[in-house]
């Protein structure tokens, strides 16, 4: 099996590695193959992984300790260079520090046994999300990149293959430096992805991804230093040991939690994930939002049964909650389609932490099947995005008005997209479900009274901006009784149909789904799954029930009515113009951009400061 | 079933003053409150032409106010009564003969029941709206047009094509 | 509640949402000093609707009018059989999104403002509605609605203050003054109900009288088992309301967010969060 699992880290490095070593735009349908076949061998090797006896602890090689030192330097140094090329102080100051830092641990460093690479449940749940979502995004990048340039078509293409196997091998490792070497590789990469066009706008939001993600990196140093200091821990199973056992210093765990903070974007380091958008890379966007951010869920997650219940622990809830709260409102101000996005990315990430941090069996359930379903989702949107972009020329809210009359396949898949994400069959509305009901287990805690309250706001929140944004789509002249489907191109429909499926298919048959696939996740995670079961469809859970005929209904309603509704015409009967007071007046009609939330946005990034300090000392115990 | 019986019992009404003094805006606003109380009819203040079954017109009916009032009676449903309320509305009343005026409701659209008076009496108006009912009652659910407009209809009718039709005569026929 | 049961009761839910319709509109009037229309004057509207010529801007918009109404029943039909609060509640919010997608699809000014108010009226409402299936759900240990109706508890002496705030939002889910925004009749003629007209108009008309009955269930169930109590409770609430209705101007759309946000949901939360801390 640890064939299989290295395989996993090397197939997509060979693969870009050949997808490099082929450009010309000559090439491109080698390098598409090359591309397609990603997709077969990694899910087949993740089947593997998935079917084996879990969980596979590997011991490496010596040379390979050495290696991950080495390239630890070497990256270190790469990025002071950028620091100090680019004139950038921050990165280059931040830089030396790591290497201060870097070098200390090192010195310190205990001699330990325990192997190296831990691939648990968790992590195969990981490699299937890469190995799917992302190899469709690699997919959809070499179209997208053919009608960029297809000069450099190789190289991103190459950068984002590459990626997935770093991202492989950044879940699997269980020594904590390592970790830290694969955390600053993300970073390398999205450093990479974001300055891709090299213009003055992506090279500053580049400094900045690279500058914020650095400071991620330095509180997973801090983090190893602690724990070195305090327990002689290097590894995240070793952490794991100190589970229910009173009294442990929360340091180590606060500066790791805070690292996962910075990674998934949340305020007041969410501006990296808005630069990222800018950049005028969307499929960076992609990888960013459905993949990469992913790490900052999976870190609270592999943390969560040491920290549960932990003042650490209600402090993530509070912080994170309130970021789920706040990412939504700054995101009904925003007027760029990626934008909106990405900081519905934010507000959602900042929903898998809090569901994480609660750390009971039904919370981590919550979290999983979010990570699951918005990987998917959010992979479906920003590939929309991008086909907006390129097909039909829309960037911004403007110019997506009446879309539905050009392009109604995107349109219906931009509101499936949207619509799975607040309304009610749909998976991530099932996991909204049970973090609320698993929350009212701990009313007389501030922090769960409190989440509910962040969900329920946040989630009518989020709802407020996608129907904002599906209704001024969906806004029509007048009838058309024959309306054109759109063309889209072959490798953009491969890309999204998959993705439309599984979230339809995956939420009606939400109930199989969490108990076999998710569920033994959570085993994983937790030591004991949660107690839910399936009957049919219907979905038992300790409290409720969720049955199979509701999520049919709703499904009926949601997805079959509205495709109904363009091939329903009342023929018979008389149309009308708008009502305007009987004024002869142009309808020119545009939606809110909510510009008065403009104005609580300083103190919105101000409470979001208070509330990570104060997760950094208070849950840190740096008190 | 025949539900046309139904009609009289929930008369809804919208309001369009076409350049009045107001005095007889505010006597219809009269028949609202407590002493009148025309809901006890069932009539609703709709203000929304789409769901109104009578158009009140008040007033001599400026030249501005023509091409809003001919939008609105052809927005509305049939089958629809109009009433003028007030002498201005029936035929100008003290704005007869000015250069801003058309004379009377009926000049751009078919008037169903005229009430009388300068402010025309709330009891006067609801007796309009009675009477406007009892015709309500009989009409038939055809596109009604008015009298100057030789447009064909045939249903399903594209109102939006009718209004620009109509609009055409209207001018067209100012300018003849 | 079987479900035979509740699947008879959300038929006949139009007919005595209808009835309180009508009430309501004669006790306004009384309110006023008026004498308002007779009790079946809302059925009067109905069967005259279905007797108009329709006129519709396009058939999307149209169908969306209808589906708000079978979006609404269904909605009222999951709380009714018992299912799970949370559900339900989500379901309302789901027969809304008709609504609002409806109101957005046409290029009528007041539509849009209308539906986009009508969202922000979920945002003022909704948290509040969660947090009182979490209370019911401290109170009488379970989220089904079925468990509640026979609880040996009666929520609303535990919860008094969770009640004031629900029965104060009431006007909000109704559309009622202050909290009318969305329909706001003086100012965007109904908001995103404007472009319907007959029989299209009816259902949107129609599924209101059954947001009252998804409402004032909703109030029942603050009775638990109790079930001679849930019913005063909605007969004072719905006076309540009526008099909140008549005697109250209506409040922009930042005021009623503000209002929802920043005092019901503290106080919901204050009785909570007592509660708990009282039980732990
Ligand atoms: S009829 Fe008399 S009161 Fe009525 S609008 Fe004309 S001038 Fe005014």
């Amino acid at each position: 099996m640890e064939k299989v699992v290295y395989a996993l880290f090397l197939v997509p490095w060979i693969l870009a590695a050949a997808v490099f070593a082929l450009p010309g735009a000559s090439l491109h349908r080698l390098r598409q193959v090359l591309t397609f076949a990603s997709l077969p061998v990694l899910v087949w090797l993740t089947y593997l992984v998935w079917n084996s006896h879990l969980p596979i602890t590997m011991n490496s090689p010596h040379w390979l300790k050495v290696l991950f030192v080495v390239y630890d330097y070497l990256l270190l140094l790469y990025f002071l260079y950028q620091g100090v090329k680019f004139k950038n102080f921050l990165v280059s100051v931040l830089a030396l520090f790591q290497l201060f830092l870097l070098t200390w641990v090192l010195l310190i460093m205990p001699e330990s046994s325990v192997p190296d690479f831990y691939v648990d449940r968790l992590t195969a749940f990981m490699f299937l999300i890469v190995s799917t979502v992302g190899t469709l995004i690699c997919i959809y990048a070499t179209k997208y990149m053919e009608q960029e340039s297809l000069e450099r078509e190789n190289r991103f293409v190459a950068i984002l293959l590459w990626f997935l196997g770093v991202m492989n091998l950044a879940v699997s490792v269980n020594n904590v430096e390592w970790f830290f070497a694969l955390f600053e590789t993300t970073t390398l990469a999205s450093y990479v992805l974001i300055r891709f066009r090299w213009d003055e706008v992506s090279l500053k939001n580049a400094l900045r991804a690279l500058w914020m993600n650095q400071v991620g990196g330095i509180a997973i140093l801090l983090g190893l230093l602690f724990g070195i200091k305090y327990y002689g821990f290097t590894h995240f199973t070793q952490f794991l040991t100190l589970a229910g056992k009173p009294g442990i210093v929360m340091i180590p765990l606060g500066f790791l939690a805070v690292s996962a903070l910075v990674k998934g974007a949340q305020m007041p380091f969410h501006r990296w994930l808005l630069g990222a958008m800018v950049a005028p890379t969307p499929v960076s966007a992609i990888l960013h939002s459905a993949t990469m951010v992913k790490i900052a869920p999976y870190l609270i997650l592999r943390l969560s049964p040491v920290i549960k219940g932990t003042l650490l622990a209600k402090l993530l809830i509070v912080t994170t909650g309130f970021v789920f709260v706040s990412a939504g409102l700054l995101a009904l101000t925003q007027d760029n389609f990626k934008k909106i996005l990405a900081y519905s990315t934010i507000s959602l990430l900042g929903l898998m932490m809090l569901t994480a941090s609660m750390g009971s069996s039904m919370a981590v359930l919550a979290s999983l099947t979010l990570i699951l379903f918005h990987a998917v989702v959010k992979a479906l949107l920003f590939m929309e995005a991008g086909i907006m972009e390129k097909l039909f020329k829309a960037k911004y809210i403007e110019d997506i008005r009446r879309l539905i009359e050009r392009a109604p396949i995107t349109v219906t898949f931009v509101s499936i997209g949207f619509m799975s994400m607040t309304i009610v069959p749909y998976g991530i509305f099932v996991a909204k479900w049970m973090a609320i009901e698993e929350a009212s287990n701990f009313l007389s805690h501030g922090a769960y009274v409190g989440s509910i309250i962040f969900m329920a706001t946040g989630g009518v929140i989020l709802a407020l901006l996608y129907f904002k944004v599906i209704g001024i789509m969906t806004r029509k002249r007048g009838e058309f009784y024959r309306f054109n489907l759109e063309k889209l191109p072959f490798v953009y429909l491969v890309s999204t149909v998959p993705l439309v499926v599984f979230v339809i298919v995956g939420s009606i048959f939400i109930a199989a789904l969490l108990q076999a696939s998710v569920n033994p996740v959570v085993a994983a995670v937790v030591g004991s799954p949660a107690p839910i079961s399936a009957k049919g469809l219907t979905l038992v859970t300790p409290v409720s029930e969720l049955y199979g005929w509701q999520i049919i209904g709703a499904f009926v309603l949601l997805l079959i009515v509205p495709i109904l509704a363009y091939f329903v015409h009342f023929t018979g009967t008389d149309r009308v113009y708008e009502y305007t007071c009987g004024e002869n007046v142009k309808l020119n009609i545009g939606t809110y951009d909510f510009f008065c939330i403009q104005s609580v946005e300083p103190f919105v990034e101000t409470t979001a400061v208070a509330l990570f300090i104060l997760t950094l000392i208070l849950g840190g115990g740096l008190v | 079933m025949d539900f046309k019986s139904f009609r009289k019992k929930s008369p809804w009404i919208l309001h369009y003053n076409t350049g009045s003094c107001n005095g007889c805006d505010i006597e219809i606003l009269a028949c609202l409150a407590p002493k009148y109380d025309i809901e006890r009819f069932g009539a609703l203040n709709r203000g929304n032409p789409k769901q109104s079954d009578i158009l009140i017109v008040t007033g001599p009916v400026t030249k501005r106010a023509k091409e809003r009032l001919l939008r609105l009676y052809l927005e509305m449903p049939e089958p629809k009564v109009v009433v003028a309320v007030g002498a201005c509305a029936c035929s100008g009343g003290v704005f007869r003969h000015m250069y801003n005026v058309e004379n009377g409701v009926d000049k751009v659209i078919p008037v169903d029941v005229y009430v009388p008076g300068c402010a025309a009496r709330p009891e006067a108006i609801i007796d309009g709206v009675i009477k406007a009912l009892e015709i309500l009652e009989k009409k038939g659910k055809e596109v009604e047009l008015p009298r100057w407009c030789s447009v064909e209809v045939k249903p399903p009718v594209n109102r939006v094509k009718l209004l620009n039709r109509c609009l055409e005569e209207l001018h067209g026929r100012r300018r003849g | 509640m079987s479900y035979w049961e509740a699947f008879i009761l959300t038929l006949i839910s139009l007919v005595i949402g209808g009835f309180i319709y009508g009430l309501e509109r004669i006790v306004r009037a009384r309110m006023q000093g008026r004498v308002g229309p007779p009790l079946l004057q809302p059925f009067y509207d109905f069967f005259k609707l279905m007797d108009k010529r329709s006129i519709i801007i396009h058939s999307f918009h149209a169908f969306m009018g209808v589906m708000y109404l079978i979006g609404t029943w269904f909605a009222l039909f999951v709380l009714l059989s018992g299912g799970d609060l949370l559900i339900a509640i989500f379901f309302h919010v789901l027969s809304l999104a008709f609504l609002v997608v409806g109101g957005f699809s046409v290029r009528s000014p007041y539509s849009v403002i209308g539906a986009m108010r009508e969202l922000l009226h979920m945002v003022a409402y909704e948290p509040l509605y969660v947090l009182s299936a979490a209370a019911l759900y401290l109170v009488t240990g379970t989220f089904q609605v079925s468990g509640i109706l026979h609880s040996n508890h009666t929520p609303l002496f535990y919860l008094p203050l969770l009640f004031v705030a629900v029965l104060l939002s009431l006007p909000a889910i109704l559309k009622k003054s202050p909290f009318d925004t969305a329909e706001a009749h003086q100012e965007i003629i109904g908001g995103p109900e404007i472009e319907y007209s007959g029989k299209f108009y009816e259902a949107v008309y129609t599924a209101k009288w059954i947001e009252y009955i998804y409402a004032f269930f909703f109030i029942f169930l603050f009775a638990g088992g109790n079930h001679i109590l849930g019913a005063l409770l909605v007969i004072f609430s719905f006076f309540f309301f009526n008099l909140l209705d008549n005697v109250t101007a209506r409040v922009n759309f930042r005021q009623m967010v503000a209002f929802h946000w920043y005092i019901l949901i503290p106080l919901a939360v204050i009785n909570l969060m007592l509660i708990a801390l009282w039980r732990s």
